[in-house]
């Protein structure tokens, strides 16, 4: 009885913050432009300020997407089939991007194709290289995380029999007969999951590109005139257009995803991993690139920081100082210190985590104790809790923003956890999608076996669950406070009305200000910096706690 | 089984979107200073963007003299300010509005989104007073806005140094061209504003200012967001060149007459920009000052009357780069900044009336224009 009490009130506290917002956003914007999906549609091409942003999208989304699995699949053979030295630390390296903010990446691969790395941002054909490029590196993990486990865990003796019959003579043979069927639906879902966060992608499309929009950033552009009546009707319709089409399109990637996560399942690990790998110092032609691959934006944002430009009547000079760094952390009148970023990222990623970890546990729990009973009604709440997912960040933010307008803006205005509803938003499903696989993996008979022995519900929750959901637990918790630490599209419309700014939402202000302050840019790195040591201080404690062979993003 | 209730209202309730909860929020009623419930709460809360000339030091001065406490709101742009203007029209939530230039008053006035100040203004020049002279909003800078080329490479043998508007639709300034949108810029929208002028008086009676913008979009102009974009990323002319975004692919720029003398005075008396003084291709830009409706009244009159003083208004060319809207109140003549800063002999003439009414249908026309290139 209490437990459907907790399963209520998680699937009322998760209407009311997460459906209630988008639906206030949707309701407003069709009573501004009208009920008719195909105008929406339509008018994604009749205006010049969102013309061709839908093709750009998913020619950038399927570039990325190809760019990744031709960078990760090699990668992902090597650290799954062979031995290496320092395993952990070189998997944990190249699949670190995934949780890095994308504002941070942004930064980073702007300075290492700018004047002061390899200085070809000046032709301007080598940005949307850069884009894709960028988009690989930052779901790079993706790739890993999803093959590693199944090459890493085949049974040798498999490959050993196929070398005996005809068809596994050739390492082709081999390849379409043995690997090609038990890696495709993992490099399936990689791909799935690469071409979502790249149709979304907004940080790295926001600096990266010169101009050019996808459906997110057009939204976030210009969703500050959306909602208000009798003005600037044509936003809404595109904001609507935009927002119907990410929603389709992220909703079957979803059910695909879903689809595809339940075909790997039975694919999944088949041996111990000691008895597969062997030594291949060939590899290290693969496994070192792509280390300094995923480091070198992260080291080039922390040597910006530091590196002061000099402009005068006798041309441009450069030298070491930290006044980039005191020049972030100082403040103004009418810029916030990265001080008060700091604690605003830290207090809203407390709270978030407050929220967002009983919430999504709760909404994970319910989702299996019903999947038995009824388990129709049990995916239509597994869809529910992934809906975030497929609304994107820049739609979450609008639906907060225009939610507290309708609902009470003086008061929404004056509290300073606001921002935090758009946090919740986005991370609890994240921390549903964590702890269901946990829960599955449970076996019920250590608790029914407690339970025959007189053992109060609270103290086996104590004694059993806990502990063995401890792992999960752990990796929810510090990815919900990277996710929210780190998130940047929501923030960035819903505080851009407050003076609480975050630490992304700051990088973004200080890379704004006209680049003749010499402090633009080792500013914003300087910023950047300090939110990539949190979220990398975050990664490695992650990585002591991930479950060894979940083959899952997280 | 609740659950699935839960499921199926939520369902029917998204079904049946139609706006009906905001039809009834938004009843528009317009309420005057004297009847709405203000309070001067000793707080200044300014809505606007990336105005310079709102440093640390002219914050605290104006807290140090009148006791209230200034928090800023910082925007996107001018187009930004007028949107949270609309969008949190009668919720108190800010002050004042400062950086809505006259391509945007009129709509703001329309709107009912402003309130009279009580500022006393004497020593306002004539010229900041043209485009409006009410009590809505006092004018606190001004300037030109107009094309800027890269003299180093627009030299009359490389590039010709353009004599009308169509030649740069000339397959040389293919793609060599930025121009701030007139949607998401107030830049870009002052610039369309003026070729709407500089069309309607050209000796060419068979094209109209759309055809020159879809001349343009043809000729692979490039359209930015913003102003910053436009003239840091890709001006070859400016102090971009000098930065990390710099991209440099244009040798035109629409900015100020006075941005190459804001480049000289900056850098010691050099610049190889040049703004290109066209008859009517150029526009007379006034940012204000506003009291926003339902906001503390009296602060946001304090502010205005601050800002409006000699001692603040004065170093706007120098804290601002911009011109001050006071009498008899000039650029500095140092490093070159007045003598590389083109005041245009006729500047496009469009009402700020003129302007309200039919800057809707503009940007719907510049739109197509720019589509069905």
């Amino acid at each position: 009885m209490k437990f459907r009490l907790i399963s209520s009130c998680a699937v009322i506290a998760y209407t009311l913050l997460v459906v209630v917002p988008l639906w206030l956003a949707i309701d407003r914007l069709i009573w501004v432009a009208g009920f008719n999906p195909l105008d929406w549609i339509n008018s994604l091409d009749g205006n010049y300020i969102s013309q061709g942003v839908v093709a750009f999208t998913f020619l950038q989304a399927l570039l990325s997407t190809v760019v990744t699995l031709a960078i990760g699949l090699p990668i992902a053979w090597q650290l799954g089939r062979y031995k290496w030295p320092l395993h952990s630390l070189i998997k944990a390296t190249l699949t670190m991007p995934f949780v890095m903010p994308s504002i941070v990446a942004a930064m980073g691969f702007l300075h290492l194709i700018g004047p002061s790395g390899l200085n070809i941002r000046i032709d301007d054909t080598t940005w949307f290289a850069t884009l894709i490029i960028a988009h690989a590196w930052f779901n790079l993990a993706l790739v890993i995380r999803f093959c590693e486990p199944v090459l890493s865990t085949l049974d040798p003796k498999l490959e050993e029999q196929m070398r005996l019959l005809p068809a596994g003579h050739s390492k082709i043979g081999r390849f379409r007969n043995l690997w090609a069927p038990l890696l495709a639906p993992s490099v399936a879902a990689a791909a799935c999951m690469t071409f979502v966060f790249s149709f979304t992608s907004f940080a790295l499309v926001r600096w990266i590109t010169l101009g050019d929009n996808t459906l997110e950033s057009v939204m976030a552009n210009i969703g500050s005139s959306a909602g208000i009546p009798n003005y600037m009707l044509a936003r809404n319709e595109i904001i609507l257009g935009a927002s119907l089409i990410q929603f389709t399109i992220l909703i079957a990637s979803l059910w695909l995803m879903s689809w595809l996560q339940h075909r790997r399942q039975n694919l999944l690990p088949q041996a111990s991993e000691i008895t597969v790998k062997r030594v291949n110092h060939r590899g290290w032609m693969i496994v070192f690139p792509a280390v300094i691959f995923a480091l070198s934006p992260l080291i080039a944002v922390f040597w910006a920081s530091f590196r002061i430009r000099h402009t005068d009547s006798s041309g441009t000079s450069y030298s070491w100082e930290t006044s980039g760094w005191e020049f972030a952390f100082a403040g103004s009148g009418s810029m916030s210190s990265a001080w008060d970023a700091l604690w605003n990222s830290l207090g809203y990623a407390m709270i978030t985590l407050c929220i967002a970890l009983p919430l999504g546990w709760a909404l994970a729990q319910t989702i299996l104790d019903i999947e038995k009973e009824r388990p129709k009604t049990a995916r239509f709440l597994d869809v529910l809790t992934m809906i975030p997912f497929a609304a994107s960040s820049v739609m979450i933010g609008l639906g907060v923003m225009l939610g507290m307008i309708r609902v009470n803006a003086e008061f929404f205005y004056s509290f300073w956890p606001t921002p935090v509803i758009a946090h919740v938003m986005i991370t609890t499903p994240f921390v549903v999608r964590i702890m269901l696989p946990a829960l599955r993996s449970l076996n019920p008979i250590y608790d029914e076996c407690a339970q025959t022995l007189g053992i109060p519900a609270w103290r086996r929750f104590m004694l059993i669950r806990l502990p063995l959901l401890r792992g999960s637990i752990l990796v929810a918790v510090i990815f919900t406070l990277a996710m929210s630490l780190g998130e940047f599209g929501a923030s960035w419309v819903v505080t851009r009305n407050s003076d609480w700014t975050t630490l992304p939402v700051m990088i973004d202000s200080l890379r704004s200000i006209p680049y003749n302050n010499t402090y633009t840019a080792p500013a914003a790195c300087a910023v950047s910096s300090v939110l990539m040591g949190i979220t990398l201080l975050l990664f490695t404690w992650a990585e002591k706690f991930r479950p060894a062979r979940d083959g899952g993003m997280f | 089984m609740k659950i699935y209730s839960l499921g199926v209202v939520f369902i029917l309730a998204t079904m049946t979107l139609t706006g009906c909860v905001s039809q009834k929020i938004d009843d528009g009623v317009i309420i005057a200073p004297s009847k709405y419930e203000w309070v001067d709460d000793g707080e200044l809360v300014i809505v606007t963007y990336d105005v310079y000339g709102l440093n640390d030091a002219m914050l605290e001065e104006f807290e140090r003299q009148t006791g209230y406490e200034v928090t800023l709101l910082k925007l996107d742009d001018a187009g930004s300010v007028i949107d949270h203007l609309l969008q949190h029209k009668g919720l108190q939530v800010a002050d004042i509005a400062i950086g809505i230039d006259n391509t945007y008053l009129q709509t703001a006035i329309d709107n009912n989104v402003l309130w009279e100040h009580n500022a006393v203004l004497t020593n306002i020049s004539d010229l900041a007073l043209l485009p409006y002279e009410g009590p809505y909003a006092a004018p606190f800078d001004q300037g030109y806005i107009c094309l800027n080329y890269d003299s180093s490479v627009v030299d009359g043998e490389n590039f010709t140094v353009p004599q009308n508007l169509w030649d740069l639709t000339n397959d040389e300034w293919s793609g060599k061209i930025a121009i701030p949108s007139p949607e998401t810029s107030s830049p870009g929208r002052a610039f369309m504003t003026a070729t709407t002028d500089y069309f309607t008086h050209d000796d060419d009676n068979e094209t109209e200012w759309t055809d020159w913008w879809t001349a343009m979009s043809r000729n692979e102009v490039i359209i930015t967001t913003g102003w910053s974009e436009a003239y840091e990323t890709h001006y070859t002319g400016g102090y971009g060149e000098w930065t990390d975004g710099y991209v440099g692919n244009a040798h035109a720029v629409v900015s100020y007459c006075h941005s190459p003398g804001v480049e000289a005075w900056s850098a010691g008396n050099w610049t190889k920009s040049v703004s290109l003084d066209l008859p009517r291709a150029s526009f007379h830009q006034v940012e204000y000052a506003a009291a926003i409706e339902g906001g503390n009244l009296d602060a946001a009159s304090a502010f205005i009357q601050y800002l409006m003083s000699p001692e603040v208004n004065s170093k706007m060319p120098t804290e601002n780069y911009m011109y001050s809207t006071l009498k008899g109140m000039d650029l500095p003549e140092d490093d070159g900044y007045r003598f590389h800063s083109r005041i245009p002999d006729q500047p496009a003439n469009v009402s700020a009336t003129k302007i309200a009414e039919n800057m809707e249908n503009w940007l719907a026309q510049w739109n197509t224009a720019m589509v069905d290139a």
